[in-house]
């Protein structure tokens, strides 16, 4: 109970010291420029395109943004394409009818989200090691309790960025696309803002258990921008390898240590699924996180 | 319960091939205050980091307050220290930071926030309370990271460099500030600056080369009960008839160069008015008499016993 207590105090003051420090206000702005420009930009991408294909299949012109898009939704050949994008039939089923807006967010947002925890969270540890601030903590509590309420702190700043960033990109598309964007459009995106949040679960502990490794902020940001970077290096390689002969039959497993091999079950809809991967993400968070602090607790400081 | 707030044996930290501690022993007696006087790299910060557990030692024992080396569960709140060279958190503000610090220690609120406000009102900082903490002066910070040692008030405090960066008046302050605390606190101070080390401490430990090679109550190594120092405008024309002049068991060495004559006496023996009466009226008559000090400085029993060890380009110095 005393331990829970204090990684509750840590991660109290934890916001408060990012409250004070205006790191609260560098992460909502971080976020929020992101899901804004990458709205705007994927906005303006699909008018582009709607246009060309306006032109291409020589269809009626459209006022809006979006409107060919969902129209191509219900062609089935564009369905069958999708599908097979998607590789799997249960997410394509699950993805069907949803609104591009809402799908295009949901699409940028997991994309940047691994880099933007990187931004937020890998120099934290590094910080109050470096500059021995730690060093009046650690007689008073834990090492575990310390690293515990400097995790729970930064994800709950990232959790808050995200749903502003959903709030953002909303208006963002409001103002693009009118009343093209209904407003119950503004739940659905918090809804994958939640489910991006859990994706940045493992990446958190990633790059704030190797942080754990160093006292330089700045190697700590380098050192955790090449993990993630490694990661997707590794789910390319590995889905580009695999094969169903041979030692590269193994690869999958290799796949399935990193973050990126469940991100296609948080787009499900159904409960099961999405539970899964969501234990299995946050599992991974705490095992990265471990696996740093296995070292951090017997490091000199 | 041991009568050693702090107990180090053989203790031994590597950095690599370095050892920074080569088998430290000390023993540091409750409710004292004890002074680490040793040259720059000796190992004292190592040893007052290891004791405090941010090190991890490469063999030796520490039993901090009689349970064993430390351990954030068992001496949370019994145990701090003022670390050197140790940045504060510069966005937060003095009261907020020192009542958090309280509250991990495991007071309650209230609790927390009346001893940081006493604290930070005693090292007279009552007055920024609320101020950022990267807005305060090096000094000022210095006085806020005096203040957090003391929150709760835990038996074993250890201060690395306490008193530098403060102004004098200052210093003067925190003098008293650590005198005051010494019947119900054990206090341990590593100091560069002998005369704060002489005013404060009841026993010092010389720490060379990672360990200590002298460990003992101040007065006893000054010489305070049983040294006279007679600083003289002359040489005396007859030592020796002083010499014969005095009671059993009293000496008389004179220094040529610094016009000095030391007296050492059996303290238990005699009174220093008791010597004064018989070596002032001849050494007034013969030679003249510029000062009486009793005992020698703190600064003079280190020079003699470090350096002269140490290399003969600081001879000049004893």
């Amino acid at each position: 109970m005393s331990a829970l207590l204090q990684v509750w105090r840590m991660t109290c003051y934890e916001w408060f010291d990012a409250v004070r420090s205006r790191r609260v206000l560098v992460a909502l702005v971080l976020y929020m420029a992101v899901a804004a420009c990458t709205m705007y930009w994927a906005i303006s991408i699909l008018g582009q395109l709607e246009d060309v294909l306006v032109k291409v299949l020589q269809l009626p012109q459209s006022e809006q943004t979006g409107i060919v898009s969902t129209t191509l939704w219900k062609s089935k050949h564009f369905q069958n394409m999708m599908q097979s994008m998607a590789q799997s039939n249960e997410v394509y089923q699950d993805l069907y009818g949803k609104h591009p807006v809402e799908l295009i967010y949901a699409w940028l947002l997991f994309f940047y989200m691994p880099m933007l925890v990187v931004l937020v969270a890998a120099n934290r540890i590094p910080e109050e090691v470096g500059s021995g601030s730690v060093r009046y903590v650690m007689f008073r509590s834990t090492r575990g309790a310390w690293v515990l309420g400097k995790f729970f702190g930064q994800l709950s700043l990232i959790g808050l960025a995200v749903l502003c960033s959903g709030v953002c990109a909303y208006l963002v598309a409001l103002i693009r696309l009118g009343r093209y964007v209904p407003p119950d459009i503004l739940y659905n995106m918090l809804a994958w803002a939640v489910r991006a949040w859990v994706y940045a679960v493992p990446f958190t502990g990633l790059v704030m258990g190797l942080s754990l490794f160093t006292k330089s902020p700045g190697k700590s940001t380098i050192v955790g921008m090449l993990a993630i970077m490694s990661c997707f290096i590794v789910t390319v390689l590995v889905a580009h390898f695999t094969t169903y002969t041979g030692w590269r039959f193994c690869l999958p497993y290799l796949a399935a240590l990193l973050p990126a091999d469940y991100e296609m079950l948080l787009w499900r809809k159904t409960f099961i699924p999405l539970a899964t991967g969501t234990a299995t993400l946050v599992s991974q968070g705490f095992f990265f996180l471990a696996a740093g602090y296995f070292f951090f607790r017997k490091r000199d400081c | 319960m041991t009568t050693s707030a702090l107990d180090i044996r053989d203790l031994v930290k590597c950095y690599g091939a370095r050892r920074a501690l080569d088998g430290l022993t000390l023993s540091v007696p409750r409710h004292t205050v004890t002074g680490l006087v040793g040259s720059n790299g000796a190992g004292k910060t190592t040893m007052m980091m290891t004791v405090a557990g941010f090190l991890r030692p490469t063999s030796g024992s520490v039993n901090l307050l009689g349970q064993g080396p430390f351990d954030a569960e068992i001496h949370k709140g019994r145990f701090a220290i003022l670390p050197q060279d140790s940045d504060l958190p510069l966005a937060s503000r003095p009261l907020e930071l020192l009542v958090h610090y309280g509250r991990l220690q495991g007071l309650r609120r209230a609790a927390a926030e009346q001893s940081a406000k006493a604290m930070l009102d005693a090292v007279h900082l009552g007055d920024r309370l609320n101020s950022p903490i990267r807005a305060l002066s090096h000094g000022m910070r210095k006085r806020v990271m005096m203040a957090q040692c003391f929150i709760g008030s835990p038996d074993l405090v250890l201060l690395d460099e306490p008193l530098s960066g403060l102004d004098p008046i200052e210093v003067a302050h925190m003098r008293g500030f650590i005198l005051q605390r010494k019947t119900h606190q054990t206090i341990m101070i590593s100091s560069h600056n002998l005369h704060d080390i002489e005013q404060v401490c009841d026993h010092v430990a010389f720490v060379e080369k990672g360990r200590t090679v002298r460990f003992a109550r101040i007065d006893e190594l000054t010489g305070k009960s049983n040294i006279l120092s007679y600083q003289l405008a002359g040489t005396p024309p007859d030592i020796p008839a002083l010499m014969a002049a005095l009671p059993g068991g009293a000496t008389l060495d004179f220094n040529p160069a610094k016009l000095t004559l030391i007296c050492r006496y059996p303290s238990a023996t005699f009174e220093p008015q008791e010597i004064n009466q018989i070596l002032l009226p001849p050494l007034q008559a013969q030679c003249g008499l510029i000062a009486i000090t009793q005992g020698s400085s703190l600064e003079d029993e280190y020079l003699k016993h470090s350096l002269r060890a140490k290399d003969k380009r600081y001879s000049h110095l004893n």
